[in-house]
């Protein structure tokens, strides 16, 4: 193969439709490399970030064991926020740079995360829909060309699905449960439900992205694909437990067997994105007073280790 | 159903000591995890959560002992008792502090732990012996960590090192509680199902003394204060206000 | 160094006494005993694990097929003469199945530099086709002990309720296709 630019480029391109996985240390066009860490350091910003929404409510989990559950899942965000930080780092970020561009408010992370949790049952909820959604996603990117991302995403996968599988556990028992958690958990629902849709991400007709990422063996399926696939599998679920969907156009199409859900308010999604949602400002100043508090003790770390 | 008051002398020690062990060990669980998403470096969230998940286990492993005793199930007592009824030491209802306060009380109570397990390990009662084996195994991690933080603090800058021996200055004189003698030890060590505190307590003392002070630490003299299990600070009631407040809101509820 | 930044670790692990080392990831930290320590928590919170290494990533000579490719004279260095032979471990990727393979250990080389490991391991080790290879020198590696496996790694068999299989079938629809599961060290 060539040594030129074009030379490179060809045999990156024949490397991926042979199935075959980049590497760090292999060739790369800069924009694969570039489109590569802004997705990347995204999703670890928004395992970080989505600590908090379920770690407030550790201290109040009603029980022993939703109380380790609850502490294993956040801390398995933590983990999943370190493998990301650390895939990203091998194509040229320090975790540092990362750590500021969010700690300063520059870096984008799931918006889904700037919603309030307003009761317990919006745990049970979050680990239903959210995590659900984000699963969607993550078993696409485990067959992500890179390799680290890759190996990052099939690792999280596997740990995800207790996150889902646990959620559903909890609002299927509380859709059924007592006068006081039913009506929580369909409050929840009504909250989460339109948020989840929209983690999805634009309609295709609105995501000028898809193409290339599609090339590049990054992205393989749309968003309106997975959105659907979603509405689909969870759509049943829910109304079995006896919960009601906050959708009055919601139709079953019984020809194409669609959930064909009403309009997304996308005005409200832009809002939330652009950082005017009801937590932005509340998580990313308990993050950044995590890390301000934290600085003697990473000091001394390193002083520790400057003697050894 | 056996109430408490059907027991024996012998099973009425045993019950109040496995409940102190499993309250000791729930309340720190519980502050171990208030750090999640809030700890100083990352790796934290992750390596403090280990350590509130591996607690509450061992809490879990106690409050079943006791439950074979007394008849009382674990969730109601940890969800629906009032400070009064509880049975932890002060020190581990004490706020977490700052991560240096949080990591010299783990390494005291771990190194409490490690002595004591091991004999409660060797004891007579096999429900204990059995219990106390398991969770050793587990605490061996945890010495690791707390101890190798505690090194890294105290050696690191002298902030670090300052805060470390103002953590210490605190926690010490809360020191003295855990190994004030239960009623009914002595029926316990007879039975040879537990050891006796003051034995235990010249292990720990000899190991931590000897750690903090390679460490660079000035142990304090005081000797602290003796106070009772069932003797706690408002600090407990806080707790217990919050831990158990969605519990409370629905008695009956299965969550 | 900066307040977040400590140095990289390749953190591997051995899942059964018998079997090989696999890369399992990186971690960050200030020094090796606490590199250990982290490594475990981030990467071992569940079964099974035998064993942990991890070494610095700045004492690992890596190479991409690619890279050997587009630099044939990678192997050229001017050793220098008191230079002693140590022990190098030798890490190959040898597949492109997606998953959770990377490199894995698959011997040792005595050589007195990294690039006259790698040399001799291409002679020792060929395979029909090696994607990365990795040399390390034996002597930077921190290992845990055997008698570590019991506290360390076993008691996270015990918590199940981490693992999803353990959560009762709840909806009406069978589970999607578990990502992972090819290649993927724990199986649900």
């Amino acid at each position: 193969m060539g040594d030129t630019h074009e030379g490179h480029h060809a045999n990156f391109e024949a490397r991926i439709a042979r199935g075959e996985r980049i590497e760090p240390g292999d060739w790369m066009p800069e924009d694969y490399r570039r489109q590569l860490i802004r997705m990347i350091s995204q999703h670890a910003h928004s395992e970080i970030v989505g600590m908090l929404p379920e770690g407030t409510w550790i201290p109040n989990a009603p029980n022993l064991r939703r109380k380790m559950i609850l502490i294993a899942k956040v801390q398995d965000e933590a983990g999943h926020g370190q493998y990301l930080y650390h895939a990203a780092e091998t194509l040229g970020i320090s975790r540092e740079e990362m750590l500021d561009a969010l700690l300063e408010g520059r870096a984008k992370y799931s918006s889904i995360f700037n919603y309030p949790t307003l009761t317990w049952a919006d745990v049970g909820m979050i680990g239903w829909l959210v995590d659900g959604a984000a699963l969607k996603n993550q078993l696409m990117l485990a067959q992500c060309s890179y390799g680290p991302y890759g190996r990052a995403m099939t690792r999280i996968c596997a740990e995800e699905t207790f996150h889902h599988r646990q959620g559903k556990e909890m609002v299927v028992r509380y859709a059924r449960g007592t006068p006081t958690q039913r009506p929580m958990v369909q409050d929840a629902l009504d909250r989460w439900w339109w948020p989840t849709l929209m983690m999805f991400g634009p309609h295709d007709a609105d995501s000028p992205n898809t193409p290339v990422l599609v090339r590049w063996g990054i992205k393989t399926r749309t968003n309106d694909e997975l959105r659907q696939e979603f509405v689909n599998e969870t759509v049943p679920e829910l109304l079995a437990c006896g919960l009601s969907i906050p959708d009055p156009d919601l139709r079953h199409d019984e020809t194409t067997g669609n959930w064909n859900i009403g309009p997304i308010d996308w005005d409200h999604f832009w809002q939330v994105v652009k950082g005017n949602g009801p937590m932005n400002r509340e998580r990313l100043a308990a993050r950044r007073q995590a890390h301000e508090d934290g600085r003697w003790v990473r000091e001394a770390l390193a002083g520790y280790a400057q003697r050894q | 159903m056996k109430t408490i008051h059907t027991l024996s002398d012998l099973d009425v020690a045993l019950a109040a000591r496995l409940l102190a062990l499993a309250d000791d060990e729930l309340i720190l669980a519980h502050r171990a995890s208030e750090w999640t998403g809030h700890a100083p470096i990352l790796e934290e969230d992750i390596g403090l959560a280990n350590i509130a998940q591996d607690e509450l286990g061992h809490a879990g492993l106690w409050y079943d002992l006791y439950a074979a005793l007394a008849g009382s199930d674990p969730d109601r007592l940890v969800f629906f008792r009032d400070a009064g009824g509880w049975r932890n030491v002060q020190l581990v209802e004490l706020p977490k502090g700052d991560w240096a306060f949080t990591m010299l009380r783990q390494y005291l109570f771990d190194s409490y732990e490690a002595a004591l397990l091991e004999r409660l390990a060797e004891g007579r009662h096999e429900g204990i012996a059995g219990a106390a084996g398991k969770i050793r195994k587990e605490e061996l991690y945890h010495a690791r960590h707390s101890s190798a933080w505690v090194k890294r603090l105290a050696l690191g800058t002298e902030e670090s090192r300052r805060r470390s021996q103002d953590a210490l200055d605190l926690l010490w004189p809360y020191t003295r509680q855990l190994f004030i003698p239960h009623e009914g030890d002595e029926r316990l060590a007879a039975a040879g199902y537990a050891p006796r505190l003051a034995d235990v307590h010249d292990i720990w003392t000899a190991a931590v003394r000897s750690h903090l002070e390679s460490s660079g630490l000035r142990v304090p003299d005081s000797p602290g204060v003796a106070v009772r299990r069932d003797q706690h600070t408002p600090h407990l009631t806080e707790l217990l206000t919050e831990m158990q407040r969605v519990a409370r809101l629905d008695p009956e509820a299965i969550w | 160094m900066p307040d977040t930044q400590w140095p990289r670790y390749e953190v591997f692990k051995q899942d059964a006494p018998g079997q090989p080392h696999r890369s399992i990831g990186t971690i960050h930290a200030a020094d090796p005993e606490l590199a250990l320590l982290i490594a475990r928590d981030v990467h071992v919170r569940r079964p099974d694990c035998a064993s942990l290494w991890v070494a610095r990533t700045d004492d690992i000579f890596s190479m991409t097929a690619d890279e050997l490719a587009a630099h044939p004279d990678w192997a050229a260095e001017d050793i220098p003469g008191g230079a002693v032979a140590q022990t190098f471990h030798v890490f190959q990727k040898t597949t492109q199945r997606r998953g959770m393979t990377f490199v894995v250990h698959t011997g040792d080389v005595q050589a007195r530099t990294a690039r006259e490991a790698l040399r001799l391991a291409m002679q020792r080790f060929p395979k029909p086709e090696v994607f990365v290879w990795w040399v390390c020198q034996a002597g930077a590696v921190t290992r845990s002990e055997p008698e570590m496996e019991s506290s360390w790694f076993a008691p996270a068999r015990n918590k199940t309720y981490k693992q999803q299989a353990y959560y009762g079938e709840t909806g009406a629809r069978p589970e999607g296709s578990g990502a992972g599961d090819e290649d993927d060290p724990h199986p649900e």
